[in-house]
């Protein structure tokens, strides 16, 4: 009775497998076929001299070689994009949270206010950017048209934005700021989660808005705000689209970030081999960044009180 | 009652998957043609009506038509081409067939014209231009044919043209009249804003090198090795830079942005009173019901040892090698690749497209009577095609024009920006040579 219940129990454990697996399996093969395929082929491509067209030819190290040595564009779209992380990350965690802190209040209207900071959100990047080239067109544009008293006070020429190498950059990263209200939902969900009584405490020892806000809600907010970091150093390293859009990688390839070459070596130049070589070096330094980044968690992070 | 359901389920499954393949139920060999009509198109309909055509006219194939979007069409194309999946039929550019016939993904089509003994639609080289059948020639043999074929010329406005006491016979036909007739229709406001210009040689289809070729130069030579840093080249680019001197590049720059944003022609919108354009721009004119008075001549040329000559290209009709294909579908895939380019065929496509088609007979009868047409058809003859360059195949576009605006902007004086252009290719040219030794 006892090893016949034991075989009815191995028996139903294995059906449940099957059936696991059975529900499981339309996630499984797609992570296979449309995931790890692509992301082998991808790694075998970058050792090949291959143009779409004809079959793939082995050729070593050569593309990374190539890539290292002797192909100015790729240290370009590097350094372009290595800017754009370095500047875009910080500035969009700065200012996600300034609105998150903002928006933390309860003042008639404030859904009204989170929402309409939400809203770029969900606005297509593509309209976003030609929006924004309206905005930052240095003839007509209306931020120029703005800032036309300021440029006679201080006797200046209008900046020039996406039209000049120096401010291009910075021109595309203030853009991406419109977005910040994506981070900033995140920021305000965890600040209605920080209990009310370590504010009521703090009142108590005559603490005023400033320091509740430096001893207590960033403190208890960097969960989140590391979440944003991370997230942001990946997607930062991938930035394309607005350069696309906006300036086609110009003036003078200040906006060619390594993504765009990437594409344009598939599209333009049809060398996968190089391509792949390029998203290949492109992961090992969205890794190594994000590495060193999560060894900084323990550190900055406020994980919780142990014991 | 579970596995009656599940049954019927399964039946009913297998009908609709069944029914979806009805032309395979009629033992007819399908045919895929992928094309630039996708629906919602205005030419949908009458590529449809030819493809249905087609197959009314016969029964042992049959052709399914898939159109894409002119700007999605280009990602389907070369993804099906690499995967091996491509069309029995397509469209492609024709400047670098012979990178693909080199490939060994392209039908020849000389070995099917010569075993083709149907008489049907039976091809004519003589209807099509050698220039063009030269880019679909690998091996002296030919892997595609041309299927349209496009040239740019020198659109005037003749009502602007009038206002100044102009006529048709004024029209520039060398550099230095297009200089001194341009400056006539600019106007400057008080604030700086330019309003309207006569001519830009950067506007429109212009390109650097169709201006290089009118001077008998070319950005490589034989062996393709760029040479574009010569005395001669510099004073082209100079005559580029100092057309419209009048004006600070910025000027120029937010003129031709406002034309941008605001989404208009700066011909059709009397912006600019010439410009240099394809022969899309009067189907542009024509679609969009405007009764703007203008006329068409060939692209001014330098005033000495001028060559007249433009930039033109086309699209080439290439039957694609899966290494699958029987041969009955070859046999349909060719049946229907000479009907496509049959002379009826060629003039209902130039008429639902709206583009000059490769056909010789078929465009001089489609563009009689029609003087616009006829001249924009005569450019095909002075048309040339720019080099397949295996190192760089996009020179002439993201390769070229980083160098191009860095001089146009000042940020590169015109001898530094053609060096480093020369540089760059030399590079692209040692990168290539060094995976491909």
């Amino acid at each position: 009775m006892k090893k016949q219940s034991i075989g009815s129990i191995k028996q139903l454990k294995k059906t449940e497998n099957r059936m696991g697996y059975l529900f499981a399996s339309p996630w499984l093969i797609g992570i296979i076929v449309l995931g790890a395929f692509p992301i082998l082929a991808s790694f075998y491509i970058s050792f090949t001299s291959y143009d779409m067209a004809s079959a793939p030819v082995w050729v070593g190290l050569k593309n990374y070689i190539i890539l290292f040595t002797n192909d100015d564009v790729f240290w370009k779209s590097l350094w372009n994009t290595i800017y754009h992380v370095l500047i875009a990350i910080p500035l969009g965690l700065i200012v996600g949270i300034i609105l998150a802190l903002l928006l933390n209040n309860k003042i008639r209207g404030m859904s009204i206010y989170r929402t309409l900071f939400y809203l770029p959100c969900v606005v297509s990047i593509v309209a976003m950017s030609l929006l924004w080239l309206w905005l930052f067109q240095p003839q007509f544009g209306i931020i120029n048209e703005v800032l036309s008293p300021l440029y006679k006070l201080f006797n200046m020429e209008p900046i020039l934005w996406y039209q000049s190498a120096s401010t291009s950059k910075i021109t595309l990263i203030l853009m991406g700021l419109w977005t910040a209200g994506g981070s900033m939902v995140i920021y305000l969900a965890q600040m209605q989660d920080i209990p009310k009584s370590l504010y009521e405490s703090a009142e108590v020892d005559g603490a005023n808005w400033i320091q509740k806000t430096f001893s207590i809600t960033l403190p208890l907010m960097t969960p989140s705000i590391f979440f944003n970091f991370i997230m942001g150093i990946i997607g930062g390293f991938q930035v394309f689209t607005i350069a696309y859009i906006m300036t086609n990688g110009g003036p003078a390839q200040s906006t060619y970030y390594y993504a765009y070459y990437m594409f344009d070596k598939m599209m333009s130049d049809q060398a996968m081999g190089m391509a792949s070589a390029m998203a290949w070096i492109l992961l090992v330094i969205v890794l190594i960044v994000t590495m060193f980044a999560l060894r900084l968690n323990k550190k900055v992070v406020y994980l919780g009180e142990e014991g | 009652m579970k596995k009656v359901l599940l049954m019927f389920l399964v039946m009913v499954a297998s009908v609709t998957l069944l029914g979806c393949n009805k032309e395979a139920t009629e033992e007819r060999t399908e045919i895929t043609f992928w094309h630039m009509s996708p629906v919602g198109d205005v030419s949908y309909s009458s590529v449809k009506g030819l493809i249905t055509d087609f197959n009314e006219s016969q029964d042992l194939y049959f052709v399914k038509g898939v159109g894409f979007s002119f700007w999605d069409y280009w990602d389907k194309i070369n993804v099906a081409v690499a995967s091996r999946t491509a069309p029995s039929i397509g469209l492609s550019t024709i400047d670098d067939v012979v990178s693909r016939a080199e490939s060994g993904v392209l039908l020849n089509i000389s070995d099917l014209m010569d075993a083709d003994t149907s008489g049907i639609n039976t091809l004519d080289l003589n209807e099509f231009r050698q220039s063009q059948m030269d880019f679909a020639t690998y091996e002296e043999d030919l892997y595609a044919m041309p299927f349209s074929a496009t040239s740019r010329a020198l659109f005037y406005n003749l009502d602007m043209f009038d206002e100044l006491g102009l006529t048709e016979a004024d029209a520039p036909t060398t550099w230095s009249e297009l200089e001194t007739i341009a400056k006539m229709f600019d106007i400057q406001e008080a604030d700086g804003t330019v309003t309207r210009l006569g001519f830009d040689p950067t506007y429109g289809d212009t390109t650097y090198h169709g201006w290089l070729w009118q001077s008998g130069l070319d950005f490589f030579d034989e062996d393709l090795n760029p040479t574009l840093n010569t005395p001669e080249h510099l004073e082209v680019l100079n005559w580029i830079l100092d057309f419209n001197k009048d004006f600070t590049r910025s000027q120029l720059t937010a003129f031709g942005e406002a034309n941008a944003m605001l989404g208009v022609n700066p011909f059709t919108s009397e912006r600019v009173a010439m410009i240099v354009s394809n022969d899309g721009l009067y189907q542009t004119i024509d679609t969009s019901g405007s009764d703007i008075n203008y006329g068409v001549t060939s692209i001014p040329i330098p005033d000495e040892n001028g060559i007249h000559v433009c930039w033109g290209s086309g699209f080439s009709l290439e039957m694609y090698d899966n290494g699958d294909n029987t041969d009955a579908e070859v046999a349909g895939a060719y049946s229907f690749y000479k009907y496509l380019l049959s002379e009826p065929v060629q003039i209902a496509l130039g008429e639902s497209l709206g583009w000059l088609m490769s056909h010789i007979t078929a465009m001089e009868k489609y563009v009689e009577g029609d003087p616009i047409l006829e001249a924009l058809l005569a450019e095909v003859d002075y048309s040339m095609d720019k080099v397949y360059v295996p190192y760089a195949p996009a020179w002439h576009a993201s390769d070229w024009q980083t160098y191009y605006t860095q001089i146009l902007d000042g940020d590169l004086t015109p001898e530094a920006g053609l060096l480093a252009a020369r540089n760059h290719y030399l590079q692209k040219q040692e990168n290539y040579n060094t995976l491909h030794e």
